[in-house]
């Protein structure tokens, strides 16, 4: 039997980002093909191409048995390859009907919308998954995350897809909402649609796989039956054997002096019962996937989140952390993950963006800002981060990511905080400018700053952290306290659920 | 479509303006008149007409605050073919011609360059205004011949031609908005660019097409405004389009754009103007109805962001 789907040799190059280097992968119809890897091992990529997001620039896709170009999303729908992604792209304001059917409409002979028919259809595609349409007239935006997905997948076999692609498509559902998709999945399945499942909960695969692919750094590691490989393999070959060096500290950790603990932290939904403390001086990691409550656990120390339970203690003392001013009173700052929309202002210069989070500190009477010390402070990390810029007046738009990430950490190095929390401080940064954030943050820690860094990267994590913490799907699943346990297979089986604990003996 | 049919916004203005007719009809006699009932109607007929070219345009997300100036400019060209002895069907021809090119440019600046509406209408707006008092130079223009005067005294089957030419448009622009795909496609881009683009709806065009629809009807209201008032001057049209954006919002349609209906505009329309009609025979002063009405509006929009909210 032929796949129904085949890229092969499929290159993609981002800048100077390598993607996909010349990967392989094949469907076939009647089956569900799983495809896992760590963030940024270009899955996303491969189906982007597939469903002609983005083009390849190189390799070719063979469908139905011959060789074909997809520029357009709209074409790779026509031809039947259709994506239903996490976070579903929908009209809201519009019915479930017209979300089936905008772009494809049932005309009359007069060219007039046939809503009888569409409805029609549509109530006999949602019963098609086993779903009751009494719905079908209600706006898009009422219904739940997953009955959203349901919808498209109605739609989707409206176009009569031959192939759908999941992209994680059970992060966001409640246990039962995902139970149901896996119903309607094997149905479809049995119909001869082939399906492409991306996913992180690598337990769930046995569950509703035929097959796996492992991608890692843009190449496929290998593709297995899932009745004859192992989870663990699966995982080894995610991770990877690639050694990373760590940077050695000049000046170790003080072990003693406890900076901030964190105890039986808990928001519905988000987190639950997390502890921890942060030693004068460390690079304490958080690594786990994206969506594990990492994020959300740092916005509530940084007082973005009130958390339902928990304390929070600064050096002993117990603190009521409710908005980000008083967090940075008690010498806290965080690096947002998301520069673009949390961290800098990006149509101001970068000595407004250095010195905004201290301005109140630089009033002279009347409530003038005292312009000279502002320049000073500003040029003072402007230089010590090195920000490649003609002046520190450049506006933020006109930088590149990597420098924006360091006016990011010289606004609240302005700020002078014994608590410094990085979130993803490298993401989407080149590799040279990645060395030197790391380096800095090196420095950082050697001062005597105590460090929180999430990020999704293993091998950021392990190359600067003195002690990781793992955390999957809202509760911490690993700890290491020795450098030697802080491995990818360790930090990865954590990541994906088990529970691992390395204290320091 | 058939969503319950008591929950809409159409409805629960079309119970206010009923509850609206007892209040005023109870408080003087003179409101229940008929004369005065088709009064109304003549009022609310220009906006009703401009109100649906304004609703496609609200639906995308967009807003055209060039009305008022596109319903001057037609005026003016209309009054200076007539003075240039034009035939009057000419004169009319052009003007209406006139109106949906102007519209069409707003069309193509906001689809092609992407520049936002507000930003593109209001340019328009004062530019097109001054143009009027360069044409008129100030005068006014009184000796309109009968065949204009008709559009707004006249009637077509006992029906005024005002009141005709509402209906008509409206009952095209309903069918046109329910059934034909370039209408839904209007709610498509309404409710998301991004889901747009994936399923091949045409955004451009789209965006392209509601403006200068919206265009042709500011003429065609012109047309109703010159008909009943009987005179040209250089501010004809002025707060026309406040008058219209009110209607359309009071009526339902979401200034975040996605969902809105002609009918909805229309109820809107004769809310605003049974509102004005029944406050004049209250003796209510001048000054207190832009209160209420401008009220009114800021409560809608309110009222519509926060059920947005909840929605989402």
């Amino acid at each position: 039997m032929e796949p129904i789907l085949k890229a092969v040799g499929i290159v993609k190059n981002y800048g100077g980002v390598r993607a996909l280097r010349g990967v392989d992968f094949d469907l076939y119809a009647g089956e569900v093909h799983a495809l896992v890897g760590e963030n940024g091992a270009g899955k996303s990529t491969l189906i982007k191409i597939l469903t002609g997001v983005v083009p390849a620039d190189k390799g070719k896709i063979i469908y139905q048995g011959r060789e074909v170009k997809i520029e357009s999303p709209r074409m790779a729908h026509e031809l039947g390859i259709v994506a239903v992604y996490q976070e579903p792209l929908v009209y809201p304001h519009l019915s479930i009907v017209e979300n089936v059917f905008i772009g494809n409409e049932i005309r009359k002979k007069d060219g007039s919308i046939d809503w009888d028919a569409e409805r029609r259809k549509t109530r006999e595609l949602l019963k098609m998954l086993d779903i009751d349409p009494y719905f079908i007239d209600e706006s898009m935006g009422s219904l739940s995350t997953g009955l959203k997905q349901l919808v498209l997948i109605a739609k989707a076999l409206n176009y009569n897809a031959r192939v759908l692609i999941f992209d994680e498509p059970t992060a966001i559902l409640t246990e039962h909402e995902a139970e149901r998709l896996f119903r309607i999945i094997r149905r479809l399945k049995e119909n001869g649609m082939g399906i492409i499942y991306i996913s992180h909960r690598i337990e769930e695969l046995q569950e509703i796989a035929d097959r796996v692919t492992v991608f890692r750094d843009g190449e496929n590691m290998g593709t297995f039956r899932i009745d004859q490989v192992t989870k663990e393999k699966i995982i080894e070959l995610m991770a990877g054997k690639t050694l990373v060096e760590k940077i050695e500290k000049k000046i170790q950790p003080d072990y003693e002096t406890v900076v901030l603990e964190v105890r039986n932290l808990t928001k519905k939904g988000l987190y639950e019962d997390i502890s921890f403390k942060l030693y004068k001086g460390e690079i304490l990691g958080f690594s786990g996937l994206v969506g594990s409550g990492r994020s959300e656990v740092m916005q509530t120390i940084f007082g973005l989140i009130k958390p339902d339970s928990g304390e929070i203690f600064i050096e002993g003392r117990k603190c009521l952390i409710d908005n980000p001013n008083t967090a940075m009173k008690y010498g806290i700052a965080y690096l947002p993950e998301d520069r673009g929309n949390q961290g800098l202002f990006r149509r101001l210069s970068i000595k407004v963006n250095t010195t905004i989070p201290i301005i109140d500190y630089l009033k002279r009477i009347f409530g003038a800002v005292d312009k000279e010390r502002e320049e000073k402070i500003a040029k003072e990390y402007f230089q010590k981060l090195q920000i490649k810029a003609p002046s520190i007046e450049t506006i933020i738009n006109n930088l590149s990511g990597g420098n924006q990430q360091k006016v990011l950490l010289a606004k609240w190095l302005a700020t002078n905080p014994k608590i410094l929390i990085l979130d993803e401080p490298t993401r989407g940064v080149d590799v040279g400018v990645k060395a030197q954030i790391h380096e800095e943050i090196v420095r950082l820690a050697e001062s005597g700053i105590s460090i929180i860094l999430v990020s999704s990267e293993l091998p950021e994590i392990i190359k600067l952290s003195d002690r990781v913490i793992v955390m999957h799907e809202g509760k911490i699943t690993g700890r290491f306290d020795e450098r030697s346990s802080i491995t990818p297979t360790n930090l990865l089986n954590a990541a994906v659920g088990e529970r691992i604990v390395h204290l320091r003996k | 479509m058939k969503r319950s049919f008591f929950r809409t916004r159409e409805f629960t203005i079309f119970v206010a303006i009923v509850v609206m007719f007892i209040f005023f009809g109870v408080f003087s006699e003179r409101f229940l008149a008929p004369n005065n009932i088709k009064n109304i109607f003549l009022q609310m007929s220009a906006v009703g007409v401009a109100s649906i070219g304004m609703t496609l345009i609200i639906v995308t997300g967009g807003i055209d605050v060039s009305a008022g100036s596109i319903v001057g400019i037609v005026a003016a060209i209309i009054g200076k073919l007539i003075l240039l002895k034009f035939p009057v069907y000419l004169a009319v021809l052009f003007g209406i011609i006139g109106g949906t090119l102007l519209g069409s440019v707003n069309g193509a600046l906001v689809s092609y360059l992407g520049i936002p509406p507000i930003i593109v209408t209001l340019g328009m707006m004062s530019f097109l205004r001054s143009i009027v008092y360069n044409i008129l130079g100030g005068k006014w223009i009184s000796t309109l011949p009968e065949s204009i005067r008709w559009i707004g005294v006249g009637t077509i089957l006992k029906i005024p031609v005002p009141v005709f030419i509402l209906f008509l448009l409206l009952v095209y622009f309903t069918y046109f908005t329910r059934f034909r795909v370039t209408g839904r496609y209007i709610y498509a881009v309404g409710n998301s660019v991004e889901a747009s683009i994936v399923s091949g709806v045409p955004v451009r065009k789209i965006l392209f097409m509601v403006y200068t629809i919206g265009g042709f009807l500011y003429a065609i209201a012109c047309l109703i405004i010159l008909g009943r008032a009987g005179v040209i001057q250089t501010n004809t049209g002025s707060g026309f389009e406040l008058q219209v954006i009110a209607a359309t919002v009071l009526g339902g349609t979401s200034v975040l754009g996605g969902k809105g209906t002609v009918i909805g505009s229309f109820l809107g329309s004769l809310f605003v103007a049974v509102l004005s009609n029944g406050l004049i025979i209250m003796n209510v002063p001048a000054l207190m109805e832009g209160l209420i009405i401008g009220g009114l509006i800021l409560g809608s929009v309110v009222i519509d962001i926060l059920r947005t909210r909840g929605e989402a």
